[in-house]
């Protein structure tokens, strides 16, 4: 049987498509346009989902994603919004969280042991014996979750899009829309942004059974459409707010990020369930949810339908169902008195029977619990809020609507720090101190008749326009006044009817009842924010868009208290579960790149990162290991020579009379006293006295040093420099020339020679010697050489414009072909620095070593009179060290398990330190090593052990640095 | 996202920030106590309120002075060190 | 079904007495004062009386019970630190976790998953090396792991982080395991109420009366309380309640924010985390994604949410699990960290006497929740902190003695 009626007015399927697709092994047809949810409707499909907890069956709901009864699988797809996603064709669904599938779920049995189940009941068992516990956990896992995740997914890569306006509004009903008409036409750059596939919000559905409001809506796009500033983005929500008007929104295509100078809120109010028993069944569906099937989508609700309404909405809900054919048994007011609304006028007239002051007592369900066969309706005293349950009444029915209030759609309001308060007379929480440059219209400001809407609308737009320096007269629109019992109440205060048999829901996504808030207040979880924990309402994927007003209204009635003492739980992003595809985007990874790098590459280099850089690390050629690599790359540099691409070194310029002054301020040593052509050894501390960084101060002019220090963090130091310039204001100019300079350094007894060949430079030890600089060329090329001793003693570094640095590369290794030079990675430097025993910041130094505990006591010129870190020093050098750097070796020909870096070093129970590096040499056949040690024993010949990864000691003596002899070279 | 104005730059989103922490004025190192100088290094003052901080404008690499509560997040402005105060420096002030 | 749910089947009237009692207001003076109901102080209440015999305790929450971050942490419990003191510290804490839920009676769904934490860089990897060389010594199990055993035990992981950052190996601590951190502190609540301490929530301290270098009262919304002794617990809160007693300390607030997604059937077993990428999840009970990154990058005294915070994480899972991309996320929150230089709390007695600090949590204030309720409550009985938390002392800071935490903890958890 179907339930699609005749064609409606502004419709949103296409009849002439029809499409097909599979939901549980069956075959059903839809039209284009319609949801997963509206199709099955009007295939008369009543079972579309099952609870998250008790595994009763649901149907429709809200048809608005305000709540999750109907999640589905697609393929590799899952946990969809049946409700608001459209259908495709060759769709092939079934609903989530079932054994066995919806129609026959065998975990249905949870329902009827419910009992064993009361609120927080995954507290108070299954942890005694402890033992058990995992058994437990693994059935109870296994019950939770809804949808599988398919791991074929694929990635997703959406790209994020920016955009500014003057205004967003967000919601495009007839409030939003008319904001957004007025702001636009003074002028202003508009953004609307509205969740649904088309605009109109209740004007789409909500009716009363009269074409009316289908032609103010009309009316209104037709205006909204002649403002070219009004950019109208539907199928897209407002996710959240964050700091400065920033909004991002969300449609299927990704994430757009606005960030506007005004926002509007018009995004109107969450429909809420009034709770009896069996109000989950499927057939019982809030009013808004079956005028959207009505309108949006030409489906009859039901054939033969209850209404029961606590305001005046439910009498124009009962007038649109009968535009749809559907019988109305009768509209059941929890109200007591004569309504005299227009709707109830024409209800009266059309004979349709109205019991006021009554409520849905439960519903009846048929035979397999899958739909409603019936209502019970007794007499309600609407002042304690209990069913008078002497009289029962039992109407025939399969299908029941609820219309007794609003909840205000205010997360983004309430995100943005908006001071909500609660209204009596509207029975709603309404803005009532909205932040700087936010505006709050229409229902969700606790205005609820059209006109008005429209009006708030624009006094909206207004206040915008002024906020923004514009003229725009102040217009008032005031909420109604009275008290909630009066008939223009949109919303009941308390629209519940309590049953001893529960089941009456609460909150659809955690299977929460009524008496779930009372226990859990009898144990004590008797505020809001302790209640939502304890029983999870408000916690499911709609995250109490139905569920978080009910359970504030029932809170307060335990504590006998006011709902505005009770107060709302947080509001947090985001406002609809959002992708992680779509959040993450495309995913930057920033790498920098030397200008060998592709040599690097098609030398087979094996890359590492540091800090932002790939630098290349070793080559291993024929199949080599790793550390048969780095062993024939440092042979190379001790026996004849190497050349490693150091692009990636922090290069920094600082110029001006000054330049020796601020050296001596920043780094430990003395720069004053350095000559032209000269370099020193620089140490940056932090103020705690806490190791930074090293590096190189080159003197190229009297004002003027040019410094190179680590790769990682060369920015940083930069920074830091930046700063230090900001406060002491010396007559200096900084340049971070990292990206500028490349450097290459060739080192090894033939270096000399090698170089010597492409350049007119006198590399004599005489006129170059160590710790020098000369500028000059190579290869051509303008370069700035250093006289290095860091991985051999015989080493250059050429500091050359990046550009130029492929040339020089392969200059020299084109020169140093018949001398056997090859190229080295950072991997090799590290050995090879080891050799020469220089300890690396980062590597044998941590975040909290001094140099009185890597031995650097040299480089560091106490009389100065101020250096960073200078003060923290004089106090750290009273104290007795804690533990002390030095170089070690290993027994000669050991043999054993080699230990690695981060080994201890242990005495028996204690910890006295650990090896910040070690390597074998093949170059002096030994084992070396740095290792932090107790202070006691640092003197060359005393010995230590380390144990190694499967515990053995292995023995360890403290030797001196450098581990090799100088060699003069060639 | 933020946004915060950098003095030479403009508005910008805060990506392009990096937070420098408290702009704080030390004890004279030579005549401080061990003490003193050890509370300078490590204490904060914690507590939420108006701060004034180092902020690095990335891009550009200008440091300034941002007076922001820490409560609120609110900015309420953004200089140049020494542009627009007259507070002596502690490593001047130190090296003296 | 276990037969103590039966009861609940059997009876109308939800047979559960009120975890803890509802107090008018406090009384005029008690032995001591703790302020803040998180974890922390609950804890410490429960072990006054417990372990020494001190119940005329109130503990002043100036919110609800467990609020703060107690209730926003992403329920992490591990011991696999980098220094002795920490990892014999937080084993203590997981020993007392492992049978808490037992002691308490309150099922708080401990879950022994094991705790991966990737290492996509060299230098990682020495680290985790160095943690797993310490911890090995203390014996705590961790270990260093390549690649294949991470698959095994995560086969969904891609390890090469869609060819960003590859995974080198890990540090595996096997006691790594996750708890419902909300039980944590209502069992304590519970516990505490039972054997005589007072829990006063909405009641915020005010002032803290201090003369002659001693603690004699507090003054709270509710009136004044007389007592010689005063446990600060506060969490992101400490330098609002240290600046009451003119105590100055290194902390300062840092916003830590998480996100959960959507429930899904279980898949992921493990925790895992990686510190290159900023990223850390695990899989609820309930089926969500739990997941959090590194500090907010400055200091703001709210618990407000950032898009960056999101849009970063996510990216990152989708590195480590490209799968994901239609998954959704469905709330973000945050924490106020109180962060200390070197990445341990200060813990013990301060320079005034009967004011005692249980702060500097950061981000791993969950884990120690015992255990620091223990020692803390001893520190008070005592008036002397033990020597398990000696190196957690403020005055460490003075003496340039901080703990070496720093290392290991970019992205703890």
């Amino acid at each position: 049987m179907t339930l699609r009626t005749s064609k409606q007015v502004g419709e949103w399927i296409n009849r002439n498509k029809k499409i097909s697709f599979k939901f549980e092994g069956e075959q059903f047809t839809a039209f284009e346009g319609d949801t997963i949810s509206s199709a099955l409707w009007a295939a008369d499909q009543k079972v579309l989902g099952r609870s998250f907890k008790y595994h009763r069956p649901r149907g429709v709901l809200s048809l608005a994603n305000h709540d999750v009864n109907v999640l589905m699988t697609d393929g590799i797809d899952t946990n969809i919004r049946a409700d608001v996603v459209e259908v495709k064709d060759g769709m092939v669904l079934t609903a989530v969280n079932t054994t066995g599938g919806v129609k026959k779920d065998k975990s249905s049995y949870i329902d009827s042991i419910s009992p064993l189940l009361p609120v927080g009941f995954y507290y108070k068992a299954f942890h005694t014996p402890r033992r058990f516990f995992p058994f437990w956990e693994k059935v109870i896992r296994n019950a939770a979750g809804l949808g599988i995740v398919n791991f074929d997914y694929p990635r997703i890569l959406k790209r994020k899009q920016h955009s500014h306006c003057d205004v967003l509004v967000i919601g495009a009903g007839p409030t939003g829309l008319t904001a957004a008409y007025e702001a636009a036409q003074a002028g202003l750059e508009v953004t609307l942004v509205d969740e649904n596939r088309q605009v109109g919000g209740s004007l789409t559905y909500d009716r009363g059974g009269e074409t009316a409001a289908s032609k103010q809506l009309n009316d209104l796009l037709i205006k909204v459409a002649n403002q070219s500033n009004i950019k109208m983005l539907t199928g897209t929500y407002a996710a959240g707010y964050y700091p400065d008007h920033l909004i991002p929104v969300v449609s299927e295509g990704g994430i757009n990020k606005v960030r506007a100078k005004t926002v509007i809120v018009a995004s109107g109010a969450f429909e809420q369930p009034p709770v009896f028993r069996y109000n989950d069944l499927p057939g019982v569906m809030l009013g808004s949810a079956a005028q959207r099937l009505i309108y949006r989508y030409g489906v009859k609700p039901f054939n033969n339908g209850i209404v029961v309404t606590a305001n005046d909405y439910g009498y124009r809900v009962a007038l649109d169902l009968l535009e749809a054919g559907t019988k109305v048994v009768a509209v059941v007011d929890l109200r007591k008195g004569t309504n005299t609304c227009g709707a109830a006028i024409t209800l009266a007239k059309r004979g349709i029977k109205i019991y006021a002051g009554y409520c849905v007592y439960e519903a009846l369900a048929s035979s397999d619990k899958s739909s409603v066969r019936g209502a019970v309706l007794c007499e309600y005293d609407n002042i304690a809020n209990v069913a008078l349950t002497k009289n029962k009444l039992t109407l025939e029915c399969d299908g029941i609507a609820m219309s007794a209030g609003w909840a205000p759609a205010g997360a983004l309001l309430y995100q943005a720090g908006t001071g909500m308060q609660f209204d009596n007379s509207v029975q709603q929480f309404v803005p009532s101190r909205l932040p700087a440059g936010i505006f709050a219209a229409g229902k969700v400001n606790g205005i609820f008749d059209l006109e008005q809407r429209l009006q708030d609308g624009k006094r909206a737009a207004n206040e915008a326009l002024r906020y923004l320096g514009l003229e725009a007269p102040q217009i008032t629109v005031a909420r109604p006044v009275g008290q909630p019992s009066d008939l223009s109440c949109p919303s009941h205060p308390y629209p519940m009817v309590p049953h001893d048999k529960g089941k009456n829901f609460v909150d659809f996504d955690e299977d929460i009842q009524i008496k779930d808030f009372v226990n859990a207040a009898k144990e004590g979880f008797d505020n809001i924010e302790l209640m939502k924990r304890f029983t999870t309402v408000g916690m499911g994927p709609s995250q109490g868009k139905h569920s978080n007003m009910n359970a504030i209204r029932i809170l307060a009635r335990i504590r006998d208290l006011p709902v505005e003492k009770i107060g709302t739980t947080t509001s947090r992003p985001f406002f609809h579960p959002t992708p992680i595809g779509h959040l993450g985007g495309r995913g930057f990874h920033a790498h920098r790149l030397t200008s060998l790098h592709d040599w690097h590459q098609a030398n087979g280099a094996v890359f590492t990162d540091i800090g932002a850089w790939k630098r290349a690390a070793y080559y291993p050629t024929n199949g080599q290991t790793k550390e048969q690599a780095i062993q024939t790359e440092a042979m190379a540099v001790r026996t004849a020579a190497g050349i490693i691409d150091g692009s990636s070194f922090g290069k920094i310029e600082v110029h001006g009379p000054d330049a020796a002054e601020f050296l001596e301020r920043f780094f430990t040593g003395s720069y004053k006293t350095q000559k032209v052509g000269r370099c020193r050894y620089v140490m940056l501390l932090d103020d705690s006295g806490v190791i930074a960084d090293d590096g190189i101060a080159s003197r190229l002019a009297d004002d003027l040093f040019y410094l190179s220090i680590g790769t990682s963090n060369a920015a940083a130091v930069y920074r830091e420099m930046q700063r230090s310039q900001q406060m002491w204001q010396l007559d200096i100019g900084l340049v971070n020339v990292t990206g500028a300079f490349g450097a290459i350094n060739i080192a090894g007894p033939v270096a000399r020679t090698i170089l010597s060949a492409l350049t007119d430079l006198d590399l004599s030890y005489e006129s170059f010697p160590i710790s020098s600089v000369r500028e000059s060329h190579v290869a051509g090329v303008e370069a700035r050489l250093i006289r290095v001793a860091f991985v051999s003693d015989v080493g250059y570094e050429l500091h050359i414009p990046m550009a130029h640095v492929p040339h020089v590369w392969n200059a020299l290794l084109e020169a140093g072909k018949q001398h056997g030079l090859r190229p080295f990675g950072s991997d090799t430097q590290r050995l090879l620095r080891l050799e020469m025993g220089h300890p690396m910041p980062g590597v044998d130094t941590d975040g909290l070593t001094n140099p009185f505990e890597i031995g650097a006591d040299w480089a560091i010129e106490m009389n100065k009179p101020y250096f960073i870190g200078q003060r923290s020093l004089q106090i750290l050098a009273k104290r007795p060290l804690r533990k002390q750097l030095v170089p070690f070796v290993l027994a000669e020909n050991f043999k054993g398990e080699m230990p690695m870096d981060c080994n201890l070093v242990v005495d028996g129970r204690a910890i006295l330190g650990r090896v910040t590096s070690i390597a074998y040499s093949k170059f002096i056949n030994r084992c070396i090593g740095f290792a932090y040690v107790s202070p006691a024993k640092t003197a060359v010949g005393s010995t230590f052990e380390i144990r190694t990864d499967s515990g053995t000691l292995v023995k360890a003596t403290v030797a001196a640095a450098p581990f090799i002899q100088n060699q003069k070279g060639a | 996202m933020k946004l915060l104005t950098c003095p030479m730059n403009g508005t910008r989103p805060l990506s392009e920030f990096i937070f420098g922490g408290e702009y704080r004025e030390g004890p004279d190192q030579n005549t401080c106590t061990d003490a003193e100088w050890a509370a300078f290094v490590h204490n904060r003052s914690g507590a939420p309120g108006d701060k004034k901080e180092w902020w690095y404008h990335s891009p550009s690499g200008t440091w300034f002075i941002a007076e922001r509560n820490t409560l609120t997040d609110k900015v309420s402005r953004t200089y140049l060190l020494g542009a627009n105060n007259n507070n002596s420096n502690t490593a001047q002030e130190a090296s003296k | 079904m276990p037969l103590r749910l039966l009861k609940f089947a059997v009876s109308k009237d939800h047979p559960a007495p009120r975890f803890f009692k509802s107090h008018e207001a406090p009384k005029k003076s008690y032995d001591v004062v703790i302020i803040g109901g998180g974890g922390h102080g609950l804890a410490a209440a429960y072990y006054l009386a417990k372990d020494h015999g001190i119940t005329n305790v109130a503990v002043l929450e100036k919110g609800y019970i467990g609020g703060g971050n107690t209730g926003r942490n992403t329920t992490i419990v591990r011991s696999n630190y980098l220094t002795p003191e920490g990892v014999n510290f937080y084993d203590a804490s997981v020993k007392i976790y492992e049978g808490l839920s037992e002691e308490l009676d309150l099922n708080l769904f401990y879950s022994t998953r094991g705790h991966f934490t990737l290492a996509h860089t060299e230098s990682a990897m020495r680290t985790m090396r160095w943690r797993a060389e310490v911890n090995k010594h203390v014996g705590v199990e961790s270990r260093v792991v390549g690649p294949d055993e991470i698959a095994k035990a995560c086969p969904q992981l891609d390890l090469s982080c869609s060819g960003q950052a590859p995974i080198l190996g890990a540090l595996f601590h096997a006691p790594g395991s996750v708890a419902r951190h909300d039980g944590v502190a209502w069992g304590y609540a519970r516990g505490a109420d039972r054997l005589g301490a007072e829990i006063h929530q909405n009641t915020e301290v005010l002032a803290i009366d201090v003369k002659n270098g001693k603690v004699c009262g507090v003054k709270t919304n509710k009136g004044y309380i007389e007592t010689k002794q005063v446990l600060c617990a506060v969490a992101g809160f400490t330098p609002r309640i240290t600046e009451m007693v003119d105590l100055e300390t290194p902390i300062v607030i840092h916003p830590l924010q998480a996100c959960v997604t959507e429930p899904m059937k279980p898949w992921l077993d493990t925790i895992l985390v990686s510190g290159s990428l900023h990223v850390y999840v695990s899989q609820s009970s309930r089926g969500e994604l739990v997941m959090g990154s590194s500090l907010d990058p400055y200091e703001v005294h709210s618990t407000r949410s950032t898009l960056d915070f999101v849009e970063g994480l996510t990216s990152h899972m989708l590195d480590m699990f490209p799968f994901l991309s239609n998954v959704k996320v469905v709330r973000q929150w945050a924490g106020m960290a109180d962060m200390t230089p070197d990445f341990a709390p200060i813990m013990g007695k301060t320079p005034i006497e009967g004011f005692y600090i249980d702060a500097g949590w950061g981000t791993w204030g969950f884990k120690a929740t015992p255990i620091s309720g223990k020692t803390m409550a001893q520190t008070i009985a005592n008036d002397s902190a033990p020597d398990l938390i000696h190196s957690f002392r403020l005055s460490r800071f003075e003496d340039y003695e901080l703990t070496g935490e720093k290392g290991a903890a970019s992205v703890g958890h």
